[in-house]
């Protein structure tokens, strides 16, 4: 059994990870013996009609976990049943947002609850194929889904007619092979058609025309995994939960300088000082938080002052960040801020489609001016240049979000940090203890 | 003589009837390739092309854009240690410089001289509560300190050839790492590869 | 379509629904610049230059180039935050760009100047070290590949692969470090790889036929059509010093789509032959051109069906006219074989417009690798196919480039029977219904099909299925020669005299050929014995073609004709005089004029009309 670090166990806020911690949770037959264990694909296949599905989707008020938190039973409800022709549903397991390891905690500790809620969003869609487009470096969660689903195949819930319903439904695995890009919902289906990963101008939207030119409804892991317990619960319970705009609870990857690194289930609406203090541990002995990633490397960052804004997505927009893919980084007083915000942007440089102009030129850019500031070469020129590749970078500049990401990481350094950047590029010093070498 | 032996090429033509359009089947087939060859060269991406009905600069587009698909010889065992933040701020750093160290080499993409080991630094690899972490061949290992590295290498070392590749990947698995060919900084181009695909011009047969 | 109103940059105007605004700002004359948009390919809004602000819409830029007009949408190119955008966007361009215009083949036609000039910042704000690629790389000995210069706007590779359906032409690797590459670096081999040089919108992608041999400024310009095939495409030839230097694509939407094939492109560097004939010349001997003239004449005439008469595939309409008149006369019973000329019997009527395949839903190519036979003709195939989804099946014995395309019914024939498999279509799937036009285009499998037969079936089918049939004529005015009545395919051997015009008979000149007159532009074996005619080139010649569709097409030779070269009808005109035929024109009009009041009317087959003057 994996290693958990994080939540598990029957708690009253544990929504997901209730059961995680169970010898074999991951094999169908401990799964289905737990309260609530398949008995939602039952009740949706055979009790529900597909848009009551839908709408107690809707009225859970449950927002997409993948980042950008778009309303689920909308975008369930934008694929037209009835259109003629194949339709998919596309699981985004592609996880690679710096930060955020969920998906992988979901997938290896319970495989069945995402293949249950695949076979439920499938079914509420009207798509008798799903996709489950996985990182390649996940074997282990690619090993484990795969067995889960050859259980539930055996089983008859994957197949021509799942628990006696005549609606056959399949899921097959797509394997990444490393690229970040892969995550941004229509760069995935590039690579789902076997094509260089580059992200598709929108409209037309995934739901008119996506893999293959199909309709098709795209979802993050821990967004369909939340699906069973909805369908089990109701959506009016599910939305009490957490605050009225952002229900529910998620899971939070904290890690970086915290004592107690791991994945944890969170009601949304609590602080950030409760999440990194008291769940993490909050920093080592003697260090002191210095900021911290809210949600994932894309979001922008908050330094300590901000702990107590919350989870939610309302007050992290307030706080000019976003909820993204609820990786918390958190960084200590003997780190360096610019040090840390060029290793961001070499990732976003390196991870770069180069699709369109701004993202390919810009990340390259920023990380060659940060590259001469850490030179100690830097002066006011290298400040400003910084600050005109982050504004070319965002707001509607770039065609998907990672331009628009690596943009944020130098604002928002820039913004709370000034005198760290000034510190390096106008007078050649880092003020910080412990300097990380070569970051 | 073909780069890819006849079996494996049979394998190739039966996937794109797997998917709903056959150009999917070019990821799959590659892994298939680059299990049997370790890494990609320009006869084995030709090759997967012609058993794919595609133009070998189809292949080649789609496998370089990919970190995983390697275009160049790899050690028998493959280090993806991962220095982004999380791992970074737990000492990534220094795990690399051990490994560079412990495996003798001085830099990504290296072949060790004993033919055994290469390694790369890599991005976020989804584990960053166990950093700082890496994957070797297909296996997380986590929690590292540069007492650890050592530790593995040398056990990899007295094993040698411990099958660690395939014992937790499933077939059509990705075989292994990127070629870390694209640093962020630099343009410069590769020497030219050899010219070596042909085209298939007619779909004969 | 039914209009939408909209405004740009206070504008009012109506555009047909479906127009992209970078689309509509044209016709009010205000211009959005774009990289990546090309109005034949797919938008994808990957460069970003385009950016414009509209509402109702989003407070962000948005991108011209993909999105659609709405009604009532008001669209601003110049509110601050457009123009900051797009500012920013050529900045970015130029942060990697080594500026090397005054050695750039690109200087004087380079968008990314006059944009960066137009809607750039006025200063360079760029600083710090550019990123370096190895300077310039052949694709293929007509290609060079500048990567330093390239701003990846994907045109060379889309159009490569959405119009050409080939992925010879690749991009490698991602991000900045991301590079356009002939596939493992071997030369493209496409026949239609030169019209990604028209489209790269910088000087990344250059003619090594042409680099550096000129300025875009230091040339004239002629709008022409090509003369290498019987499709006509319309061109534009550059001139410079009295030598075509450089051929590039001139837009005609009813024929070539703005496309060229390398044959059209490319095939051109005869014209500038240092070795080129201009003199007339007996066994070796240079000559007037009233001796040379006298020498051909006696050496034809009367010979009946001994003389034999090698045609070019580009005879124009009007040196058919005037030959034609020869052919009844003293050369009558000469035995006329015609360079290239497929065995396609003369059309009884109309045939269908390479316009119309847009509209068909289903397309039959039989006995004919379009590919080679007719190469823009090719394209218009795929365009239909890939862009409308129009059902397409091939009866040809090898493989096409069409199989490309997984959904391509490929019939194999024997050779031969392709008129067998096209009676069996009528009770194809597809034709049962076809759900609108079927096109049947049909060649003559290279002179192994029967044409009478397979005419026939052809037509039979169209019949049964409402379809509209095109017969691939492949030389290039091989439509108009039949219609004059000259071109013949008969064989050449046991002929005593020779009189060769253009290229020699394609199995040579046969042995039996005591006398031998060579009307050609370049000396070449054999011509030693001959008398030699000099001929004026493509580049330098008047006249009309009509092209495989009967579309008659003037040309304009780009290039002044040098005495004492003369033109070809001048030079039939005197051979006429030679020979005792009265051939009295004293220019190509008055020949146009005549011919035009002897095309029978209703005329069942377009003869030469004259449709504005044939000279600029
Ligand atoms: C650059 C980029 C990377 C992304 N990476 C991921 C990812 O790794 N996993 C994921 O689920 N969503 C990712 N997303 C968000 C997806 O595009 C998409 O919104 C999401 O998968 C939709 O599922 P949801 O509605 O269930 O959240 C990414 C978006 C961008 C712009
Ligand atoms: S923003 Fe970056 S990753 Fe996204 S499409 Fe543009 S180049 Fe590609
Ligand atoms: S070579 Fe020219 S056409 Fe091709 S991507 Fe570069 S700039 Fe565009
Ligand atoms: S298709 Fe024919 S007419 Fe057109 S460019 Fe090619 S050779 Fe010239
Ligand atoms: S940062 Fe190393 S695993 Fe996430
Ligand atoms: S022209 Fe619109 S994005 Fe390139």
């Amino acid at each position: 059994m994996a290693e958990l670090r994080g939540s598990y166990g029957d708690q009253p806020n544990h929504i997901l990870t209730r059961w995680f911690g169970t010898p074999d949770l991951h094999k169908l037959d401990v799964y289905s013996g737990k309260p609530g264990g398949y008995t939602a694909l039952r009740k949706a296949l055979l009790d529900m009609a597909p848009a009551d599905i839908t709408n107690e989707v809707k009225t859970s008020g449950l927002r997409g976990r993948g980042g950008a938190g778009f309303a689920t039973g909308i975008k369930w409800g934008f694929i037209n049943r009835d259109a003629p022709g194949p339709k998919y549903v596309v699981v985004n397991a592609d996880e690679s947002e710096p930060g955020t390891a969920k998906d992988r905690y979901i997938l290896e500790n319970s495989p069945h609850m995402v293949v249950e809620g695949i076979l439920i969003a499938a079914y509420a869609v009207g798509a008798n194929q799903a996709w489950v487009y996985i990182r390649g470096e996940y074997d282990e969660p690619y090993r484990m889904l795969t067995e889960a689903i050859e259980e539930a195949r055996a089983k008859g819930y994957v197949g021509p007619q799942p628990m006696g319903k005549d609606f056959a439904l399949d899921i097959r695995l797509y394997r990444g092979h490393g690229a970040y890009i892969c995550g941004e919902e229509t760069a995935l289906l590039e690579s789902l058609e076997g094509k260089r990963a580059q992200p598709r101008s929108r409209p037309p939207f995934p739901a008119v025309k996506g893999a293959w030119g199909r309709p098709t409804l795209l979802n993050n892991v821990e967004t369909l995994a939340t699906v069973p317990w909805i369908i089990n619960n109701g959506g009016a319970t599910y939305a009490k939960l957490g605050t009225a705009k952002s229900p529910g609870t998620r899971l939070l990857t904290v890690s970086g300088n915290v004592r107690k690194p791991g994945v944890y289930e969170v009601e949304n609406g609590k602080t950030f000082r409760h999440v990194i203090m008291e769940l993490a541990g909050g920093p080592p002995e003697g260090r002191k938080l210095k900021v911290f990633w809210p949600g994932g490397s894309s979001a922008p960052v908050l330094p300590e002052s901000m702990l107590d804004v919350t989870t939610d997505a309302e007050a992290l927009a307030a706080a000019r960040s976003m909820a993204g893919s609820g990786g918390v980084i958190v960084m200590d007083d003997t780190h360096c801020v610019v040090r840390a915000a060029h290793r961001l942007l070499k990732f976003y440089a390196y991870e770069s489609c180069g699709k369109c102009t701004p993202c390919r030129i810009g990340g390259d850019w920023a990380v060659r001016t940060y590259e001469r500031i850490l030179a100690n070469e830097g002066s006011q020129v290298e400040l400003d240049t910084l600050q005109r590749v982050s504004d070319g970078l965002q707001n509607g500049r770039c065609l998907c979000g990672l331009g628009d990401s690596a943009g944020w990481v130098i604002d928002s350094t820039l913004r709370h940090f000034r005198e760290e950047y000034e510190d390096h590029a106008l007078r050649h010093e880092c003020n910080v203890g412990a300097v990380t070498a070569n970051a | 003589m073909s780069a890819l032996s006849a079996h494996v090429l049979e394998e190739i033509k039966e996937l794109p009837s797997k998917y709903p359009q056959p150009r999917s089947a070019v990821m799959p087939a590659l892994d298939l390739a680059q299990e049997e060859l370790g890494h990609l060269t320009p006869e084995a991406m030709s090759e997967v092309a012609v058993a794919l009905e595609l133009d070998p600069g189809y292949v080649e587009g789609v496998a370089t854009f990919y970190s995983l698909f390697h275009l160049e010889p790899v050690g028998k065992h493959r280090f993806y240690v991962c220095t982004n933040l999380s791992c970074m701020l737990r000492g990534a750093n220094e795990i690399v410089d051990r490994l560079k160290q412990s495996i003798g080499v001085t830099q990504p993409n290296q072949v060790s001289p004993d033919l055994l080991f290469s390694y790369e630094e890599v991005e976020c690899l989804g584990a960053c509560e166990f950093a700082p972490m890496m994957r070797l061949d297909h296996k997380y290992h986590y929690d590292l300190t540069p007492e650890t590295i050592n530790d593995v290498v040398a056990q990899l070392r007295k094993t040698g050839l411990l099958p660690t590749r395939g014992e937790v990947a499933p077939p059509h698995s990705s075989g292994g790492g990127p070629q870390g060919r694209r640093g962020s900084a630099g343009g410069e181009i590769q020497a030219p590869k050899k010219p070596r695909a042909t085209r298939k011009k007619k779909a004969d047969g | 379509m039914p209009d939408v109103n909209l405004t740009i940059d206070g504008h009012k105007i109506a555009v047909p629904a479906g127009t992209l605004i970078v689309e509509a700002a044209k016709t009010v004359g205000i211009e959005i610049p774009v990289f990546c948009y090309h109005h034949k390919l797919d938008p994808v809004g990957a460069c970003r230059l385009c950016l414009v602000d509209f509402t109702p819409g989003p407070p962000r830029p948005q991108t011209a180039c993909t999105t659609p007009v709405s009604e009532g949408m008001v669209v601003r190119t110049q509110s601050a935050m457009a123009v900051a955008a797009r500012a920013d966007i050529l900045e970015f361009e130029l942060a990697n760009h080594p500026l090397d215009c005054p050695v750039c083949d690109k200087g004087g036609e380079c968008p990314l100047q006059d944009f960066t000039f137009r809607h750039g910042y006025p200063t360079s704000r760029i600083d710090g070290p550019r990123l370096h690629f190895k300077k310039p790389i052949p694709l293929s000995d007509k290609i060079a590949l500048d990567r330093e210069r390239c701003v990846l706007c994907y045109r060379c590779t889309r159009y490569y692969d959405e119009v050409a359906w080939e992925q010879e032409l690749t991009t490698d690797e991602r991000g900045v470090k991301s590079f356009i590459t002939s596939q493992f670096d071997q030369p493209l081999q496409s026949i239609f790889s030169g019209n990604i040089i028209d489209l790269c919108p910088v000087g990344a992608l250059t003619s090594r036929v042409w680099r550096f041999e000129s300025r875009p400024w230091d040339m004239t310009h002629t709008e022409t059509v090509c003369s290498r095939c019987s499709v006509g495409c319309s061109v534009t030839q550059w001139e410079r010093r009295g030598q075509l230097v450089r051929v590039t694509s001139h837009e005609n939407d009813d024929i070539d789509e703005g496309w060229i094939c390398d044959r059209g492109r490319f095939d051109y560097t005869d014209v500038n032959d240092p070795s080129r004939l201009r003199m007339p010349s007996i066994r070796g001997k240079r000559s007037t051109w009233a001796d040379a003239i006298g020498a051909v004449a006696a050496g034809i005439k009367g010979k009946g069906a001994k003389l034999g008469v090698s045609l070019p595939q580009d005879l124009t309409n009007e040196e058919a006219f005037l030959f034609r008149r020869l052919l009844d006369g003293p050369l009558k019973g000469a035995k006329v074989k015609m360079h290239g000329r497929t065995a396609i019997p003369a059309p009884e009527g109309d045939t269908m417009r390479i316009k119309e395949i847009d509209d068909a839903s289903v397309i039959v190519v039989v006995a004919s690798d379009l590919e080679n036979d007719v190469p823009i003709i090719d394209l218009r195939v795929k365009k239909a196919v890939s862009k409308r989804g129009a059902k397409l099946i091939v009866v040809h014995p090898d493989g096409v480039d069409f199989d490309r395309n997984p959904h391509t019914v490929h019939i194999r024939n024997a050779k031969g029977a392709a008129a067998a498999e096209v009676r069996k279509l009528a009770s194809h799937e597809s034709l049962q219904n076809p759900g609108g036009p079927v096109a049947i285009l049909f060649g003559d499998g290279h002179g192994s099909e029967d044409m009478n037969e397979l005419a026939t079936a052809c037509g039979d089918l169209a019949e049964k299925v409402g379809g509209k049939e095109m017969p691939l004529y492949r030389a290039t005015n091989e439509r108009g020669a039949l219609a004059a009545g000259v071109a013949g395919w008969d064989k050449l051997d046991g002929v005593e005299a020779l009189f060769s015009w253009g290229p020699p008979p394609t199995a040579g000149i046969p042995s039996s050929a005591k006398f031998v007159a060579a009307w050609d532009h370049l000396p070449r074996d054999g011509y030693q014995e001959a008398v030699v005619l000099p001929a004026a080139t493509f580049a330098e010649r008047q006249g009309s073609y009509t092209n495989v569709e009967g579309t008659v097409q003037f040309l304009r030779p780009p290039i002044a004709l040098r005495p004492p070269l003369k033109e070809g009808w001048e030079v039939l005109c005197e051979l006429g005089a030679a020979l005792g035929v009265s051939l009295d024109y004293a220019g190509i009009v008055p020949i146009q004029r005549e011919m035009s009041l002897q095309a029978p009317d209703p005329s069942p087959e377009p003869m030469p009309v004259l449709i504005g003057p044939a000279h600029p």
